[in-house]
């Protein structure tokens, strides 16, 4: 019989949240290769084949269906193009790893409270610079399917892979879009959520892969 | 359905003749670049236009596109060439275009551009020359709208300059457009809380250097602008009656014949300036003088509003067939365009092609 492919996100609070959270299910994770080793198994349980793995990575063998499930974040499926959403099902949604991708501007841009004043200030700003405004963000899909939800169209996507907070202050970025959960980082950077800037509430969810839906080993999540 | 050799023979025997006739209007063949500059695109329409483009990555890293249509192609031709004056382009490419999947569309067009002409017929000529060669199709009908109209229309309401500039910026966006209406509708705009704490520490900004830079932008420019907000009316926009207006306005939908007296009487009724409707509707009534009895032509005022860069008169030629609408030729006026690729200033330009496509079908 095949063994069912699980991976677990391989650092960080998502990966202790996501031990916490199969032990609460009567499934040890027990990494019996040693602590620094990526390979795990569940205890009693001879059905497993376990992998640690960048919480990214893990959206991506769930698409190409060489793992059966896996715990991410819903930020990270809904980032990658809708075909995903296709073949990657949400489970369940899990109770942490919470955090919304917002927009945020410099905290001293007092005329743009939403995002109907980005939209008035971006095309204020193609026209007195000629060019767009420049959007920090390691969400490039969603910052941008959110943006022209909101009629805000004169813009122009930065990607940045981390310390995107600092873009404002360095001529990099006009704004940014981040994935933040309380909002202390974005103030300590001097910037400010939009009022109705919020593009995605995210949280851990465990995800399988779409023919594994029907897997009886599913029931231990019920 | 036609196929292969057949298709092909029939496509060369087409835009020879359609070319020969194009000439004759004193419209002069012109080879476009197959390949644009995607930066030019992006900074024209926006992040979203890689979507519907064929892009890549050359050796040096800057990226490319297919041409997604041919009249960009042709001004970025008339800027290249640095032309001045008045100049007639026709052609016979191939456009290719994503469609919301991803796939590849590939579109063999026959076109002209009038670029930079200030003859007042400069839309008949137009419209006349694209529509000559398929005249003779059975059924053919033409539905003709104009984007200045509603630009006149809304500038003409009692409403705020920034309204007035964010329904016209977005009319060619229907979805945000009907979002735009519901929030002037119910005159959301500002959460007055946030402007109060913000009133607070605009003290703190005009205190600063205002040719400090914040994000990209002057402290002068943000203190002006949040000053410009606080004086806004906010509770008088009439949004109700506004939008009542406009939407009773897009619902205009009449044979060309009648489409002068309609939007006047639709202006007196709603008692907006009519003088200013009057000028610009000459163009709509040289158009019924010069074809209105040779074609089925209605106008619309909704039609045409899903290409961003129409300004004016908007045009497609279609048959129906099995309750399927068939687009055979469409097009329009875009003043704005060469200057959003890089000419000068804004010139007067409108172009239309033939889809050889649809026309081999027949």
């Amino acid at each position: 019989m095949n063994k069912i492919k699980l991976a677990l996100p391989s650092k960080g609070r998502l990966k202790e949240d996501s031990l916490k959270f199969f032990q609460s299910k009567n499934l040890k994770v027990i990494n019996a290769f040693g602590e620094r080793n990526y390979f795990f198994n569940i205890k009693n349980n001879n059905q497993i084949e376990g992998t640690y793995l960048h919480a990214k990575e893990i959206i991506e063998r769930l698409n190409d269906g060489t793992l059966d499930m896996g715990i991410s974040g819903l930020d990270l499926l809904k980032e990658f193009p809708e075909i995903y959403s296709k073949n990657v099902k949400i489970f369940q949604k899990l109770d942490f790893g919470f955090a919304d991708l917002v927009v945020a501007v410099p905290k001293d841009w007092l005329d743009v409270q939403n995002m109907a004043d980005l939209e008035e200030v971006s095309f204020e700003f193609k026209e007195k610079y000629g060019r767009r405004m420049r959007v920090a963000t390691k969400y490039p899909n969603l910052t941008e399917s959110f943006f022209l939800s909101k009629g805000v169209s004169q813009f122009r996507i930065m990607p940045s892979l981390g310390a995107t907070e600092s873009y404002p202050f360095t001529g990099s970025a006009e704004l940014i879009t981040d994935i933040t959960s309380t909002g202390s980082t974005l103030k300590a950077n001097n910037l400010r959520v939009i009022t109705d800037g919020c593009i995605l509430k995210s949280s851990a969810c465990l995800f399988v892969s779409k023919k594994f839906l029907n897997n009886k080993f599913l029931k231990h999540f019920k | 359905m036609k196929k292969g050799l057949e298709k092909k023979k029939l496509k060369e025997d087409f835009s020879k003749k359609i070319l020969q006739f194009f000439k004759t209007r004193k419209f002069n063949f012109t080879d476009l670049d197959l390949l644009i500059d995607t930066s030019l695109l992006t900074e024209r329409s926006g992040e979203q236009f890689k979507k519907s483009t064929l892009t890549y990555r050359d050796l040096l890293g800057k990226e490319v596109s297919l041409r997604p249509d041919l009249t960009v192609s042709t001004a970025l031709k008339y800027i290249q060439e640095k032309k001045t004056k008045e100049e007639r382009f026709c052609y016979y490419g191939t456009a290719y275009r994503l469609n919301k999947k991803g796939d590849l569309k590939v579109f063999d067009q026959l076109g002209c551009e009038l670029i930079n002409s200030l003859n007042k017929n400069a839309s008949l000529i137009l419209l006349e020359t694209i529509l000559e060669p398929i005249k003779k199709i059975n059924k053919l009908e033409v539905s003709i709208g104009d984007m200045g109209l509603f630009k006149i229309l809304v500038e003409s309401l009692d409403l705020p300059d920034r309204w007035k500039l964010r329904l016209v910026r977005h009319f060619s966006r229907k979805e945000y457009f009907s979002d735009l209406l519901k929030r002037l509708e119910t005159n959301y705009d500002l959460d007055q809380h946030t402007i109060d704490v913000d009133t607070e520490r605009l003290k703190d900004l005009i205190a600063i250097d205002q040719s400090k830079v914040i994000g990209g932008r002057t402290v002068a420019e943000i203190v002006r602008r949040f000053k410009k907000k606080l004086k806004d009316p906010r509770d008088d926009y009439k949004g109700k009656s506004n939008v009542k207006i406009i939407k009773d306005f897009l619902k205009i939908n009449v044979p060309l014949l009648e489409a002068e007296r309609v939007i006047i009487n639709f202006f007196d009724k709603n008692r907006l300036p009519v003088k200013n409707i009057q000028s610009y509707l000459k163009k709509i009534i040289f158009i019924n003088q010069g074809i209105g009895k040779k074609y089925s032509i209605t106008f619309k005022t909704d039609f045409g509003r899903n290409t961003e860069y129409y300004t004016g008169l908007v045009f497609l030629a279609y048959i129906k067939k099995k309750n399927q609408m068939i687009e055979l030729a469409s097009g329009g006026e875009y003043n704005n365009l060469l200057k959003t690729l890089g000419y000068k200033k804004n010139i007067p330009s409108l172009g239309g092609a033939i889809n050889l496509n649809q026309l081999i079908n027949l």
